[in-house]
């Protein structure tokens, strides 16, 4: 038994954030049921990648990968009708994921204070890019805007070229992976508490909160006045060659903040003379802008004619801390990765088998598993509803 | 009456013992603490946390432990003496969870390993941080946030389009690991609330960097299709970028229906331009786009610009320096930034919790000095007299 069986969670969401908390929930086994509007469904499912064979409307890998375990069932929540059998629904579960905003909660006639009134054995999750206090000025957000929003698009890349734009991070939904993590976290605390007390509750997720309390090592210091604040994009920074290089084959991020691992590159190196214009403990006590351009600059040209797995195994042995910049395919040929079963492959009625990356936490009692396959659109509403209406527990 | 007072929260009655390092394990430890559970640091001055010496002459009152450990207790334990690792095992046998990102293999080398740990405390939920894991032919390898970045595949989608992966900020990773470490331990509780049984839990930071860009990894399955940083760019949507703003500002900008991309052409004085008539059109002349959008955005004041293209109905944000983080309204109207008070330098702000809950635990004290609560641990949970807590000073267990 995994550890959420018999949890039966209420997804009412049509973004990255809801659907990948629904996710991280049906991991460990809990019900979910994905409230669709019928004509056409989430919307992740017409967003990419999409398999660019076959015409069929059921292609997108990422509504694939976001859905598995769940069960989709189709409800018009512009109807009285509809409002009427979601409210039936709410009556027998446990937890509602919605990552709708405040208006579209009212219109459905989930407001939170009535959820509460009504069904107070309810786990109500909210996430939305501001929290539900969000004024109207931020009513249009995307992911691009709240990542910016938080900080880390100001400060990314570290060491940046001025002229050029803060960057968004990696793919299209940091921000909404980080926020649903959160409210996965919360919603399970809240079922932990509910064991006892038997009374749900309100979580409100903002996703900006959520990316700010993640640099909370430097926000913290600069809040409470003890580390600078400024409009800088170096102001996270740590200085230091520390970097991401290219080498023959694809590229390689080197860390270095220690004499130890000037030394250690000294050896790998056969201690070239450049180096020795460097003072042993420059990292600690002398690590100028100046230096750090010179020594960028020579591991640039030696690491162009190197190989990325090799070299870094050749520096790891000496003690400098030097790793492959992985991408996708790197990832599924990886040793470590195979080992470990983070791929797993799941049989899609329309895509075929796909290899979907799995979770990061390897849970001896309660391991996480992919049972079954994203739904199809309404694929479960005929059983779903007569389920409901014979009064099945 | 116990010295520790009741702060409420969802994880109330948790007791969390916490054997970290960094940020990571930490980060973990206080977001339990954050959800109403009780988190004890052991520490010891033989294996000090950097962050309590890196750059400061005062261990009780280093900035960056402070900034990560608010509303936890420290006991401080030597580990290197018997009687110290005994204690320490009394103390995990009253713990419901153990976090530890220690380096690999050093819990086996104190002898709490789970097996033994599990021996003391038969439910415990025992969580493992480890940059691949705590199982596996590399799980011996250990790096800083940056290295889990670019083995677990997200930094080489960080980057200018067409040029070397630059990675996010070199701050990024460790607390995102600790958030996936902090929901498995979640996970395991309620687990344990049902059954009574508890659980090893082994979590990676490589593989949490993964669970990141899940989508991208998802396209490689599907389509073989290896991705690439591209900027700020988007597939679905075009403009889609940061564009420069007057005095050193910049302003994020995303056109994400075609409503809005109408109203943002209308600004721009591009409604009807053939060359940006429909998304396709768009993404074929993003790069002219982009121009565009950059000359008209360079000369105008960031918050201004917003507001005009919020009332508009398009999706934009100034990308936020840390003064504006500090003075941000919506973080301030969830009173993002609490205070907390400690025992060295009194009242400070300090970062909360992303969630606002209808019982929430208290947020009040600051990160603990070192063996601050020595007397709670030993006394109050242990059960040691006043004479017996002496002797373990005089043994060099604690101060």
């Amino acid at each position: 038994m995994s550890a959420l069986q018999g949890i039966r969670v209420l997804e009412l969401a049509e973004q990255v954030s809801g659907e990948y908390c629904g996710k991280l929930l049906s991991d460990f086994g809990a019900e979910i049921i994905k409230i669709e509007r019928p004509d056409g469904g989430s919307p992740t499912r017409y967003l990419g990648p999409v398999a660019e064979a076959g015409d069929d409307a059921e292609r997108s890998g990422l509504f694939a990968y976001l859905n598995t375990n769940k069960h989709s069932v189709t409800l018009d929540l512009t109807s009285a009708d509809g409002v009427q059998t979601l409210h039936k629904l709410l009556d027998k579960v446990d937890v509602v994921v919605a990552d709708q905003r405040l208006d579209w909660l009212q219109a459905a006639g989930l407001e939170p204070e009535a959820v509460a009134a009504r069904w107070p054995a309810l786990v109500l999750c909210c996430i939305t890019p501001f929290g539900l206090q969000e004024t109207p000025a931020e009513l249009a957000a995307t992911d691009l805007t709240v990542f910016h929003s938080s900080g880390w698009g100001f400060h990314t890349p570290s060491a940046p070229d001025l002229s050029r734009p803060p960057l968004k991070g990696a793919g299209r939904f940091m921000a909404s992976y980080e926020a649903a993590l959160d409210a996965a976290l919360c919603v399970v605390a809240a079922l932990c508490e509910r064991q006892t007390s038997q009374q749900g509750q309100l979580i409100d997720i903002s996703m900006q909160a959520v990316l700010v309390t993640r640099t909370d090592y430097v926000m913290g210091q600069m809040v409470a006045g003890d580390m600078p604040v400024s409009d800088e994009r170096t102001a996270f920074d740590l200085a230091g060659p520390a970097a991401i290089y290219a080498t023959a084959d694809g590229f390689v991020y080197i860390w270095m903040s220690a004499p130890a691992h000037w030394q250690a590159l000294g050896t790998l190196l056969g201690n070239p003379e450049w180096m020795n214009d460097f003072p042993g403990d420059w990292l600690e006590k002398g690590c100028t802008p100046e230096r750090v351009e010179v020594v960028r600059g020579h591991l640039a040209t030696w690491l162009a004619g190197e190989e990325k797995a090799a070299i870094s195994a050749a520096a790891q042995k000496l003690g400098l801390i030097m790793v492959p910049v992985n991408n996708a395919g790197d990832l599924q040929a990886c040793e470590q990765f195979i080992y470990r079963q983070y791929f797993a492959e799941v049989e899609h009625p329309r895509l075929g088998k796909l290899v979907h990356p799995t979770v990061p936490y390897r849970m001896s009692e309660t391991p996480a598993s992919i049972h079954s396959p994203a739904p199809l659109l309404g694929q479960h509403t005929a059983t779903t509803l007569a389920a409901l209406a014979g009064g099945e527990q | 009456m116990s010295a520790i007072k009741k702060r409420g929260g969802p994880l109330e009655g948790v007791r969390v013992v916490e054997l970290t390092k960094v940020w990571a394990g930490p980060y973990t430890g206080k977001l339990l603490s954050y959800l109403g559970a009780e988190v004890i640091r052991v520490e010891s001055l033989g294996s000090m946390d950097v962050t309590r010496t890196y750059g400061v002459e005062d261990i009780n009152n280093a900035p960056g432990w402070k900034a990560v450990n608010p509303q936890k207790l420290s006991v401080q334990i030597n580990m290197k003496s018997e009687e110290g690792l005994s204690r320490l095992k009394d103390l995990l046998a009253t713990a419901d969870v153990l976090v530890e990102n220690l380096r690999p293999g050093a819990m086996e080398r104190l002898g709490l390993g789970y097996e033994a740990v599990k021996a003391a405390k038969p439910d415990i939920i025992y969580v493992s941080m480890g940059m691949y894991g705590a199982e596996g032919p590399l799980a011996y390898q250990t790096g800083y946030a940056p290295c889990f970045a670019a083995l677990g595949g997200l930094s080489a989608l960080v980057g200018y389009e067409g040029e070397a992966p630059t990675g996010m900020n070199v701050r990024y990773a460790d607390s995102t690991f600790g958030t996936a470490a902090a929901y498995a331990a979640v996970v395991a509780l309620f687990h344990r609330g049902r059954t009574g049984v508890g659980q090893f839990i082994d979590v990676s930071a490589v593989e949490t960097m993964s669970s990141m860009i899940g989508d991208a990894l998802i396209n490689y399955s599907l389509n073989g299709v290896v991705e690439q940083c591209n900027g700020n760019r988007r597939a679905e949507m075009a403009p889609h970028g940061v564009y420069p703003c007057a005095g050193g500002d910049w302003v994020a900008i995303a056109a994400h229906s075609e409503p809005a991309w109408q109203a943002l052409a209308g600004l721009l004085g591009l409604a009807g331009d053939g060359r940006f008539a429909t998304l396709a059109d768009r993404k074929a002349n993003e790069a002219e786009l982009d121009k565009l959008l950059g000359e008209w955005s360079c000369s105008q004041e960031v918050t201004g610009l917003v507001e005009q293209l919020q009332a508009a109905g398009v999706a934009a944000a100034k990308s936020e320096n840390s003064l504006d983080l500090i003075a941000d309204g919506n973080l301030w109207a969830r009173e993002f930034y609490p205070n907390v008070t400690d025992a060295q330098a009194g009242s400070r702000m300090t970062v909360g919790p992303s969630w606002k809950m209808t019982r929430m635990a208290e947020i009040t004290d600051g990160a603990p000095a070192l063996g601050e609560h020595n007397a709670y641990v030993y006394g109050e949970i242990l059960g040691l007299s006043q004479d017996e807590q002496d002797e373990l000073v005089n043994k060099g267990v604690c101060r």
